[in-house]
């Protein structure tokens, strides 16, 4: 899997001008088919190697990796349209690094790997935000991404140097059997939060959270489209891992983050409906859902982590469906205000029905997969302290409110006039769109595939 | 002292002497320069300065200071070169002239938007000075004696809006805006065969609830002495909201605002729109090709350089150059008597204002006279100070290249007519006069508001034909209302959408002048 995406990078480069697109998007679509075998795994793990593994909770992260990069490539086709060719091959170059080095950190079994991996990610992130980006808000927002999520991970790296000095090993296996508990000193709280501030960073807790919104809506398609899948659950997925060796001082030290999210997720929420830019609406909607996961993953109870894995995956196909949905827009009229789009569904009928999909399901409906991770982290908060049913209830209730208000100003209503002569949808956008619907459908069907280790 | 320290002491105050100041300030140079010139304190020689033979030291450093800190996060960063001169990259609506007409646009945009910062609006206007600039040149009138009904409605509304300027001008911590509003009415007369269709302009006037009295001659007489009512059979005299103002106070209290609620200002020449165009049918099978604008080039002046803006949205409130901006975007590129060919039939018409005093002129109470023979008047100030013109005939339309002033054209064709209607004009002197230009409709002298039916977001508020000042507010709103909601919500201006051209239905309004 790894060897094939990098073999893919010298076929971008030589392949036919023509055909760059089509031969990407068809090969990354082949190795992410590929990657589904680790979905049927004998004992529930499968151990490639001493470096890299895979287990039901980075399985379903693998799959989504490599299930967006074809989508990814798919999507940036039109507004890299007028680039020079050697633009165009170098921006697919650059999306298969980084998600060949997303392989790698979700695969990978030493910490330390893994968060090389993890730093080493926020670098092609970086370049195609700055350079691709459409404003020039882009530099700011950039570098707002870079140093947020540094500052975060310096800490980390001390701790886990300490770590392996005291253990010996970092190799998250064999720590799985390891029988440590720490003691409540002030230097082993402070080690938990080493830990633990990367990956709050990168998710985002509430407090944290001022890089998201702007990386989100400077990005062009495809930065914002890998951003809200799959980069901020690395950072869940660091937390679900690095929770084993900080144990105990969980139940005391969580407390403040806790508070943190579960206000966080309803002013983020209430923070929505007053958006005006449609990708800002679907950027804060990111951080709402993930305040949840955080929230889930702090209470460390088997069914809010199989809530957490589950919430991950959902959000992920959901979030960036919004992305490429947003993007149509975009590309349309130009400007990512919602007043200035209105009523599209007269004119672009089978886009509003996947808007309607596709924020029906952002709202949590029933059956989707969203709703079952949300509802796992609701039952299993509520059986961690009952007043915070009153918080997730009025958080549903407004992000099902902010769904559909985003809904109604794009898709309903009278037309503006001067949207009179846009482009109808391409099929190349009904693809795209989709490609991220059937995962979400089929996964409607069994979606113990996604609910993670603790199943 | 050496001899060349004397001769750069003497430049220097030569220079200082040659600035602007008065006798005082050059006295103070003076003594500081002595003062500094003492040896051992502040003066240093050519090679001695701080950093060496390099010019402009200082000049370098605040350079290198501002490049430092545009690069740290916190503001927009100019990785190669200083762009704060340039429009942003990106605006959802970009307003084409600073006129009152492309302000009052953005200023209901913002105000009608409805959530704070929902769009963002950019405002490109080539001359900063506003030199050649209708507002600015303008007479400064505004009246509800108009016979069209919307017309009417446009006035009524603006009289309104300036009438609670502060309400809707006021920015917390600026003074009050003060427009300098003279409310003393407009005075239309005519002479027998128009005074049917003036009567009847009257009554649609009433109807519309502007407050407009009839006059007969005798009632002339009695309330204006100073008139001389030969051929006059009638007089309409508006007796609220009907006057005139001083539009640069508009201008800016329109710009100060517009400032505080976060629209964008740029100075650049729009140069060229790049349009994507989609090709469709008609329900009778022909072929139209409708645009869309989205990008507009906008060239810095005196230089090449120019900024690409993507933008939704463009309105052209170009005012007199309306038509020039309209065929950068392809309209009136076309067959002829195709909808492809109509342009935008709006052009620059040169008319004349002199100001005269008089000093045993009409008095305090004297309204706008707008004469029969179409010369009109208005005071000026409190010192016997008259301002006036006439509109000429097609025939004797004044060349619009310029805004040069021909003198004679007083002497011939507006003092005569003066002079006839008001006695006391014959002794009268000239004390200045300038030029303005109409952004004149040749089709029907009424405004163009709204969209092009092919160039779908292009949309109008221009050709107003010598009445735009007075209605700017209303027509801000209705272009923001169009914008926002797709429909005109206050005043229907349905007759005024560019379609009219191509339909050939003239929207004429009669009380031009």
């Amino acid at each position: 899997m790894i060897i094939p995406m990098i073999m893919m990078i010298p076929m971008t480069w030589l392949s036919n001008n023509k055909f760059i697109w089509i031969n990407s998007s068809m090969y990354s679509f082949i190795i992410s088919l590929l990657t589904i075998i680790t979905l049927v795994t004998p004992y529930n793990s499968m151990y490639f190697s001493t470096l890299f593994f895979t287990d039901p909770l980075s399985t379903p992260l693998l799959i989504l990796t490599s299930w967006l990069t074809p989508l990814m490539i798919i999507a940036s086709q039109k507004h890299m349209s007028k680039e020079p060719i050697t633009w165009k091959k170098t921006y697919i170059s650059l999306i298969i690094i980084l998600q060949t080095t997303l392989i790698l950190t979700f695969s990978s079994t030493e910490l330390i790997m893994f968060y090389i991996l993890f730093e080493a990610t926020l670098i092609p992130t970086l370049i195609i935000i700055t350079r691709w980006g459409n404003q020039t808000e882009r530099l700011n927002a950039g570098s707002y991404f870079l140093f947020y999520t540094l500052l975060g991970s310096l800490p980390l790296l001390i701790a886990l140097i300490y770590m392996y000095k005291s253990l010996g090993t970092l190799n998250m296996i064999t720590l799985m059997y390891k029988y440590g508990s720490l003691n409540n000193s002030w230097a082993n709280n402070l080690m938990w939060l080493a830990c633990m501030m990367a990956f709050l960073v990168k998710m985002p807790l509430y407090g944290l959270h001022l890089w998201l919104p702007k990386a989100h809506v400077e990005a062009p398609i495809a930065g914002s489209m890998v951003l809200a899948a799959v980069l901020l659950k690395l950072g869940s997925y660091g937390m679900m891992r690095i929770s084993i060796f900080i144990e105990p001082l969980n139940k005391s030290l969580m407390y403040p983050f806790m508070l943190l999210s579960l206000w966080g997720m309803i002013m983020t929420s209430s923070i929505c409906l007053r958006q005006t830019d449609l990708k800002s609406l679907i950027a804060y909607s990111s951080v709402s859902h993930m305040a949840l996961v955080i929230v889930a993953i702090l209470i460390q109870t088997p069914w809010s982590y199989m809530g957490a894995t589950a919430m991950m995956i959902a959000h992920g196909l959901t979030s960036s469906a919004l992305f490429c949905l947003a993007n149509t827009n975009y590309e349309r009229i130009h400007s990512r205000t919602m007043l200035l789009a209105r009523g599209l569904q007269t004119v672009l009928p089978l886009m509003a029905l996947w808007w309607l999909l596709i924020s029906l399901s952002n709202l949590a409906l029933p059956p989707s997969i969203n709703l079952i991770g949300e509802l796992m982290i609701i039952i299993t908060s509520f059986s961690w302290s009952n007043p915070t049913i009153l918080l997730m209830g009025a958080n549903m209730l407004i992000t099902a409110s902010y769904s559909l208000y985003m809904l109604t100003t794009t898709q309903r209503g009278k037309m503006s006039a001067h949207a009179m002569n846009i482009k109808p949808s391409f099929t190349r956008e009904h693809t795209l769109i989709l490609l991220h619907l059937l995962p979400i459908l089929l996964l409607t069907t069994k979606p113990g595939l996604i609910l993670g280790p603790t199943f | 002292m050496p001899p060349w320290r004397g001769k750069v002491i003497t430049k220097v105050v030569a220079e200082c002497g040659a600035l602007r100041g008065s006798g005082s300030e050059k006295l103070m140079f003076r003594r500081a320069l002595q003062r500094g010139l003492r040896p051992g304190l502040s003066f240093r020689r050519l090679g001695t300065r701080r950093g060496g033979s390099t010019l402009d030291w200082d000049g370098k450093v605040a350079e290198i200071r501002k490049k430092i800190q545009s690069a740290l996060p916190g503001d927009t960063w100019d990785p190669l070169y200083d762009t704060s001169h340039l429009p942003p990259e990106h605006a959802d609506v970009v307003v084409v002239g600073g006129g009152v007409i492309g302000l009052s646009v953005a200023y209901w945009l913002k105000k009608l938007e409805k959530k704070r910062d929902a769009i963002r609006v950019l405002v490109v206007e080539r001359d900063s000075t506003y030199s050649k600039a209708s507002t600015v040149l303008s007479v400064g009138g505004i009246r509800q004696q108009f016979s069209l009904p919307e017309n009417i409605q446009l006035s009524l509304f603006s009289a309104n809006f300036l009438r609670n300027i502060n309400e809707y001008l006021g920015v917390v911590d600026a003074p009050p805006v003060d427009l300098q509003f003279n409310p003393s009415g407009y005075l239309l007369l005519a002479s027998d065969k128009d005074a049917a269709v003036l009567e009847n302009n009257v009554k649609v006037q009433r109807q519309e609830g502007a407050k407009v009295c009839l006059m007969s001659p005798e009632h002339l007489r009695t309330k204006f002495p100073w008139i001389n009512t030969e051929g006059v059979a009638l007089a309409s005299y508006g007796m609220e909201g009907e006057g005139w103002f001083d539009p640069w106070s508009l201008l800016q209290a329109f710009r100060l605002k517009l400032q505080s609620m976060g629209v964008l200002f740029s100075q650049g020449e729009v140069t060229r729109f790049v349009t994507s165009s989609t090709s469709m049918e008609t329900s009778s099978g022909e072929q139209v090709n409708l645009k869309r604008i989205y990008e507009v080039h906008v060239k810095m002046d005196n230089s090449l350089e120019y900024q690409p803006v993507e933008c939704a949205i463009v309105i052209n409130a170009a005012g007199a150059w309306s038509g020039q901006v309209a065929e950068l975007a392809g309209i009136g590129m076309g067959p002829p008597g195709t909808l492809q060919g109509i342009k935008l039939p709006v052009e620059p018409r040169k008319r004349y204002v002199y100001v005269w005093h008089c000093p045993q002129g009409p008095g305090l109470e004297t309204p706008l006279v707008a004469d029969v023979s179409r010369v009109y008047f208005r005071r000026e100030g409190l010192g016997c100070n008259y301002l006036g013109g006439r509109s000429p005939t097609e025939e004797e339309e004044p060349d619009p290249t310029n805004l040069e002033v021909d003198h004679d054209f007083f002497q011939d064709k507006v003092w005569p007519h003066l002079a006839t209607r008001v006695p006391a004009f014959n002794n009268l002197k000239v004390q200045s006069a300038w030029a303005g230009f109409y952004d004149y409709n040749t089709f029907d002298q009424n405004g163009v508001v709204g969209p092009h039916p092919l160039v779908v977001n292009m949309y109008f508020a221009t050709g107003f034909s010598g009445h735009g000042l007075q209605h700017a507010p209303a027509v801000g709103r209705a272009v923001a209302e169009m914008v926002l909601e797709g429909h005109f919500q206050t005043i229907d201006m349905s007759p005024f959408l560019f379609s009219r051209f191509y339909l050939e239905e003239k929207f004429q309004e009669r009380n031009i002048f």
